[in-house]
């Protein structure tokens, strides 16, 4: 009987010991975080002399696969281990990277594309002119384009759009790898901004013999990826993270300072916050409620991401569709409040709908060049309200169609109590999962909602070009006037004008027709170890450098 | 015996059938799509259009049904959306590892920590014992297990530095996690054993072997604890499958790349492969545990038979 029962507790034991060996931790031995015992001023000692850095997402590594992905977190990863023709610098501005340099024709077309000598695979072959063109064909491909990320390459080159769209053939986009040194890109419209394109995940390269061979399993595993850029996998677990170390075969491979870069997920922001106290991350990304404990530490910084937040307005929703009504709505919140109390973490109250700091043209950023075009004016609010009221006959019934994470929701409640302050008037919060809200978005179904969009690039286009496209999602908004503006900013030589027709179009989403209302610009804050220098975040496109990174 | 197992598989079959088909149609009836509509809708409608089709997401939703109910059987549960190219089956096997670990280490430490209380307290009746035991079970299910999960990460891995903070680097890191997970199994179990000790020990059986000279220690080993097993064994199983199928939020705070968030971020992003194949493992899981609970009662007391007949 006793022996019974010490034989089921043996049993017991092994099993979890047999879970325990199946569950793949993913710490490598001897490096990394040091658990237990060390104490944590020499864990950062050590990781000193290796010079490691320890960062952490907010959320799994989905995708490596190029022409699938479509997240910032397996951007942020990519970027590092591969490569396209230009590489941001510190500044966010395109150097040549895989390329050497490029020729333009004069009517910005066409785009030839000199390799660098001498760049290879981690495996050692060269990469050649024909490696961009099967990983931008495979990204536009219905059959492998996954993400819905297609359209960063199929807007540009031509015939692009006809095979993205299944009806053109492959042969038909204008990409030519010449020899294996040069690659010749036609465009459909002069872009500008391409060569900042060409620093975005999928316009790097890949190998086609490696990727086809591996076929299915391509990109699920360290072994199954080839390497262009200045580190490699070594290893890679969508939910606890990646190591990344030098990549020996790198061009550029004496630049790279640090030897390797653990990075694990984390997605509570209070564990990751103690995680850096002990000294077990470099970097951790601050809640708004921890923002003002650490807001005077030497450790804290912020930064500003191209991405508005702002409500969009039905334009055929019962209310919103009055032009007064929209502009009521518009100038009777103060986003200033909400920047400084409800969100505190580094986001700007929004003022437009572009950014601040996205270019604009001659070193000014667009923002400067337009000024404020939404200020809050409660008085002028409630003047456009009445005529409004009185246009349509009655008050409208306002329902505000909200996201359910918690921001969203405080959000919904701020400007809840701004329109019952300002306008005397009772708006109903509708807080909806994301799925459903893009659904009811989608479908048309609501008068004012809560959205966002981040920018793919660093041009206005990103943005303004989403009015265009007369969606229900973009408040079945249609202007001629407007789609003309984009449309001849498209095919602009002349960056000036061209720039100037982006501002001309910014007025009228916003401050003639009241499509949308700005809320903030998002930002984030932080704190970083101060032995780790030169960790370069761009605002857009491919999120992070550890390239330039330094460990004192 | 083997007859009774073989009608109790035909009945997990049945009932495996019913939840897929119940939960492929609730699931379709989800709002949006599994993927990122604000890109989509950046995307021309032919494109779009194109990338349902490559999905089957086109069809009518029966088809689609019947399609994955095929794929099922022949072993496929397709690849999820949301980690575009991964098999879900490989997904789960991945992710069912940490969850299954800190799940087994909670379950035996709150099993046996929790049996030893119990029984001390129903030994002890009124006693200090008995008061302080039921204090930590009072303790233990009303106070939320992130609650004691995040003092545990403050204390024992920020302040005192004995274990690490989060992550899943070795097995130091599913300490911390089991031992938060187990407090909750622990006050469970204590009080059922407790309960059901006192009551055994009114039986007539005790006086009998108390009776016949034996000690009090041997009288509650040998004839009150086996007897006060059965409503343990019949808690334990939803406690197993409970624990061992992963816990959203105490993964999240230890960073344990586990099943139990995959499976609440699959649902909130319709990965609908993701839902399915997560369903169907823990809805076989689950039935399958029931059976051997069942058959664990007739150890602990033979003189339940599972079929006419016996064994």
């Amino acid at each position: 009987m006793k022996k019974k029962w010490s034989t089921s507790l043996l049993c017991l034991l092994m099993l979890v010991s047999l879970v325990a060996t199946g569950c793949n931790f993913s710490g490598d031995k001897g490096s990394g975080s040091a658990p237990g015992g060390t104490a944590p001023a020499a864990d950062g000692q050590q990781a000193k002399k290796e010079s490691v850095i320890n960062l952490s997402f907010e959320n799994e590594i989905k995708d490596l696969n190029q022409f699938s992905t479509s997240d910032n977190i397996s951007f942020s990863v990519l970027n590092n281990v591969s490569e396209g023709l230009y590489r941001l610098d510190e500044k966010h501005e395109p150097q040549p990277a895989l390329a050497k340099g490029v020729e333009v024709s004069p009517d910005g077309l066409t785009y030839t594309f000199t390799l660098r000598d001498g760049i290879k695979w981690s495996n050692g072959d060269p990469i050649t002119a024909a490696d961009f063109k099967f990983a931008w064909l495979g990204a536009m491909n219905p059959q492998t384009s996954k993400g819905g990320y297609a359209f960063i390459l199929s807007d540009y080159i031509k015939g692009g759009a006809e095979y993205a769209s299944g009806k053109g053939s492959a042969d038909a986009v204008a990409i030519d790898a010449k020899d294996d040194k040069t690659l010749v890109v036609t465009l459909n419209q002069p872009t500008p901004y391409f060569l900042r394109l060409t620093t975005f995940i999928l316009y790097f390269p890949l190998n086609e013999k490696f990727v086809t061979e591996k076929g299915a399993d391509y990109a699920l595993k360290p072994e199954n990826m080839l390497y262009a850029g200045p580190y490699k996998l070594t290893s890679f677990d969508p939910a606890s993270g990646a190591t990344l170390v030098k990549n020996e075969n790198y061009w550029d491979n004496a630049n790279v300072k640090v030897e390797k870069i653990n990075l694990k997920v984390i997605k509570e922001q209070s564990t990751a916050l103690n995680a850096y106290k002990a000294g077990e991350l470099d970097r951790v990304m601050l809640s708004s409620a921890d923002v003002d404990t650490f807001k005077n530490d030497p450790e804290y910084t912020t930064d500003i991401e191209f991405r508005t937040n702002y409500i969009q307005f039905n334009t055929k929703g019962e209310g919103t569709s009055n032009l007064n009504i929209r502009k009521a709505l518009q100038l009777a919140y103060d986003a200033t409040i909400l920047e400084q109390v409800i969100l505190n973490n580094g986001s700007k109250a929004a003022t437009g709908m572009i950014p601040v700091q996205m270019s604009g043209v001659d070193h000014k950023s667009f923002r400067d060049l337009q000024g404020d075009l939404i200020k809050a004016d409660a008085a002028k609010a409630k003047e456009y309200w009445e005529q409004g009221v009185k246009e349509l006959g009655k008050a409208p019934q306002l329902k505000l169609l909200v996201p359910d994470d918690s921001l969203s929701k405080d959000l919904g409640t701020f400007l809840q109590s701004e329109y019952k302050k300002n306008l005397g008037i009772d708006v109903t919060v509708e807080t909806k999962t994301v799925k459903a809200r893009n659904q009811q978005m989608d479908e048309g179904n609501y008068q004012f909602g809560v959205t966002g969009w981040g920018a793919d690039y660093d041009d206005a286009m990103t943005y303004l070009d989403l009015w265009a496209n007369h969606t229900p999602y973009r408040g079945n908004y249609e202007n001629p006037k407007y789609d003309e503006l984009i449309a001849s900013a498209k095919k602009e030589v002349d960056e000036t004008k061209r720039i100037n027709m982006l501002l001309e179009a910014e007025k009228i989403l916003l401050a003639e027709d009241a499509v949308v209302s700005p809320l903030f610009y998002r930002g984030n804050s932080f704190l970083q170890k101060p032995h780790v220098k030169n960790l370069i975040f761009h605002p857009y496109g491919s999120p992070v450098e550890y390239k330039y990174a330094t460990v004192e | 015996m083997k007859r009774y197992i073989g009608m109790r598989l035909v009945y997990l079959l049945i009932t495996l059938f019913v939840i897929t088909t119940a939960t492929f149609f609730l699931m379709k009836q989800l709002p949006g799509t599994p993927f990122d509509e604000e890109k989509l809708n950046r995307l021309p409608v032919e494109e779009r259009q194109l990338l349902y089709a490559s999905y089957g997401l086109d069809q009518p939703v029966y088809v689609q049904y019947v399609r994955y109910l095929a794929n099922v059987v022949q072993g496929d549960f397709g690849t999820s959306f949301t980690y575009k190219n991964m098999p879900v089956k490989d997904i789960i096997a991945n992710r069912i590892g940490p969850s299954a670990l800190i799940g087994l280490q909670a379950v035996v430490l709150g099993l046996s920590i929790g049996l030893i209380l119990g029984i001390i307290a129903a030994y002890r009746h009124n006693s200090a014992w008995d008061y302080f035991t039921m204090f930590i079970a009072v303790l233990g299910v009303s106070v939320p297990n992130f609650v004691l999960a995040a003092l545990l990460q403050y204390y024992v891995g920020l302040k005192w530095g004995l274990l690490p903070v989060a992550f899943w680097d070795s097995y130091e890191n599913s300490i911390l996690p089991s031992v938060a997970l187990s407090v909750g199994v622990v006050a469970i179990i204590a009080r059922f054993a407790r309960n059901e000790m006192l009551e055994v020990l009114q039986q007539d059986y005790i006086t009998t072997a108390k009776a016949k000279g034996l000690t009090n220690m041997a009288v509650v080993m040998r004839h009150a604890v086996r007897n006060s097993l059965i409503p343990v064994v019949t808690i334990l199983g939803p406690i197993v499958v409970n624990l061992l199928t992963g816990s959203l939020v105490i993964e999240n705070i230890f960073g344990v790349p586990g099943i139990g968030s995959l499976f609440v971020d699959s649902i909130k992003m319709n990965d609908y492969s993701t839902i399915m194949g997560i369903t169907i493992f823990y809805s076989a899981f689950y039935v399958f545990i029931m059976l051997i609970v069942d058959m664990l009662y007739s150890v602990i007391d033979p003189r339940i038979r599972l079929a006419s007949g016996g064994e």
